[in-house]
């Protein structure tokens, strides 16, 4: 039930913002963590932003789950998130 | 090689040298279901060193929510004048008169929402019926509840409560370690996003007042394999201290913002764990500010009354003093498909993630070696 999981804000419009989790769009509550702002990753944990992810610290983890998920097929985990690139990890943008 | 074997091979070497410069069984708990899953699905108890041993501990909300307020939350759900909200996990959870799916066939509307706030939107939607959102879960999940409570308040909406079983980690950590049933252990593995919302230097007291170290970790193989080799160094070394390995998550001081929501709706108080009893201060009760959306008080409930399932030792697998193979009903009487205990029912619980990932080699453990497993030296 503490599962929470990293996912990119790519819109936010007071505390309410649209991340993007594997190529899925999720609605998400950001009143926790007001500090946020599109392109960041964030942690999700029952619809709430938790925390606003470290970019420095989080850039290793992020190159080794990178490398998992390319080793097992998939792609969404882009390690720059300082950078704010990561565009192919956002996939069927509506907006 | 890639990096990332690279570093995991690393890692695995470290454990293997420090378990070796051990030279004695050392014990370590996770307080985390999570962190349960997490470590089964990677095959982590598979690598670990015959003299470590990384213990189940009570941090799967489902499981260690106690009968008596399952029972209640199940009652509740079958009333005809009631929308039950609830996350998808306490959906199977037997009680004393089936669980949840049962009284959604017997007539009961029972809701599996993605958010606390769904809730509030259905009880808007409906204003003619009761919502009643089934609050369960540490830290990370209780400023949701908090959050849904304060939108609820602000819109005025009067049909929605909550049947709060909130728990908070710290002070079940302390019972552990007070209550000399569980093996003797030199370190917890603290739970991640608990600790997101709590912060790391809480830990600080258990370190300083039982001399077990806490080490905060994260939930991808690198980053459990790190703070294991963390918590054996430190027993190498000779040392106890708190160590954060999950900062790109976790802050000293937690998330101010949740704390403060936190703050705002709840105030520590007494609660029932099952299989430890009532912890003073171990869960999150609403201030008198609040009672309002206390389902309990709004439907009259009665006391829950405590009974466990006949044969089910989930309370003490929570607490680990058992492991599940030592249970008579485990992967028999008791199955994921039809489940006894709440341990087998979550996907975090304990006895699920042995079915699942070690159901095969764990009911082959004779259970003299099961409790040579657990009497690990101090």
């Amino acid at each position: 039930m503490c599962l929470a999981v990293p996912a990119k804000l790519i819109r936010q419009d007071g505390q309410q913002g649209i991340v993007d989790l594997h190529g899925n769009r999720l609605p998400v509550n950001t009143m926790m963590t007001p500090e946020a702002k599109p392109g960041d990753w964030i942690l999700i944990h029952a619809g709430f932003a938790i925390e606003r992810l470290n970019p420095e610290a989080a850039r290793e983890t992020f190159a080794l789950l990178e490398e998992v998920d390319r080793t097992s097929g998939n792609s969404d985990y882009r390690p720059d998130a300082q950078q704010n690139t990561a565009t192919p990890a956002v996939r069927g943008d509506m907006s | 090689m890639s990096s990332t074997h690279a570093f995991t091979d690393n890692l695995l070497q470290r454990l293997r040298e420090a378990a070796a410069a051990i030279g004695q069984n050392v014990a370590f708990m996770e307080v985390c279901g999570t962190h349960t899953t997490s470590a089964f699905r990677c095959g982590l108890p598979s690598v670990l060193p015959p003299n470590v041993r990384l213990i189940s501990g009570p941090g799967c909300p489902v499981c260690v929510t106690s009968q008596g307020d399952i029972d209640r939350l199940i009652d509740l759900g079958a009333r005809r004048d009631v929308i039950l909200c609830t996350y998808g996990d306490m959906l199977r959870v037997p009680g004393r008169h089936g669980n949840l799916e049962n009284a959604r066939v017997r007539g009961g509307r029972i809701e599996v929402v993605y958010s606390s706030m769904d809730a509030v939107k259905l009880a808007q939607k409906q204003p003619d019926r009761e919502v009643v959102f089934a609050a369960v879960g540490f830290e990370t999940t209780a400023p949701a509840t908090a959050a849904a409570i304060c939108e609820a308040q602000r819109l005025n909406i009067g049909n929605f409560s909550v049947l709060a079983s909130h728990k908070r980690i710290i002070p079940a950590m302390r019972a552990l370690l007070t209550d000399g049933e569980i093996p003797k252990i030199k370190g917890f593995l603290c739970p991640g996003h608990v600790s997101v919302i709590i912060g790391s230097e809480v830990y600080q007291s258990i370190v300083d007042q039982f001399g077990v170290s806490c080490v905060v970790g994260g939930f991808e193989p690198p980053q459990l394999l790190s703070a294991l080799v963390c918590l054996i160094e430190l027993v190498v070394n000779n040392k106890t201290a708190l160590v954060n390995q999950y900062p790109e998550a976790v802050h000293a001081r937690g998330n101010r913002w949740a704390l403060t929501l936190l703050e705002k709706i709840f105030e520590p108080g007494a609660a029932r764990w099952r299989g430890m009893g009532t912890i003073p201060d171990s869960g999150l009760i609403l201030r008198s500010d609040y009672q309002s959306f206390d389902a309990a008080r709004r439907f009259n409930l009665p006391e829950p009354q405590e009974r466990e399932p006949a044969g089910c030792i989930c309370g003490k697998v929570i607490s680990g003093a058992a492991l599940p193979g030592q249970c008579r009903l485990f992967g028999r009487a008791c199955t994921p498909i039809s489940p006894i205990g709440p341990c087998m029912v979550s996907s975090e619980g304990t006895c699920s993630a042995w079915f699942k990932y070690g159901k095969s080699n764990q009911r082959t453990i004779p259970p003299a070696h099961l409790n040579e497993l657990l009497e690990v030296s101090s």
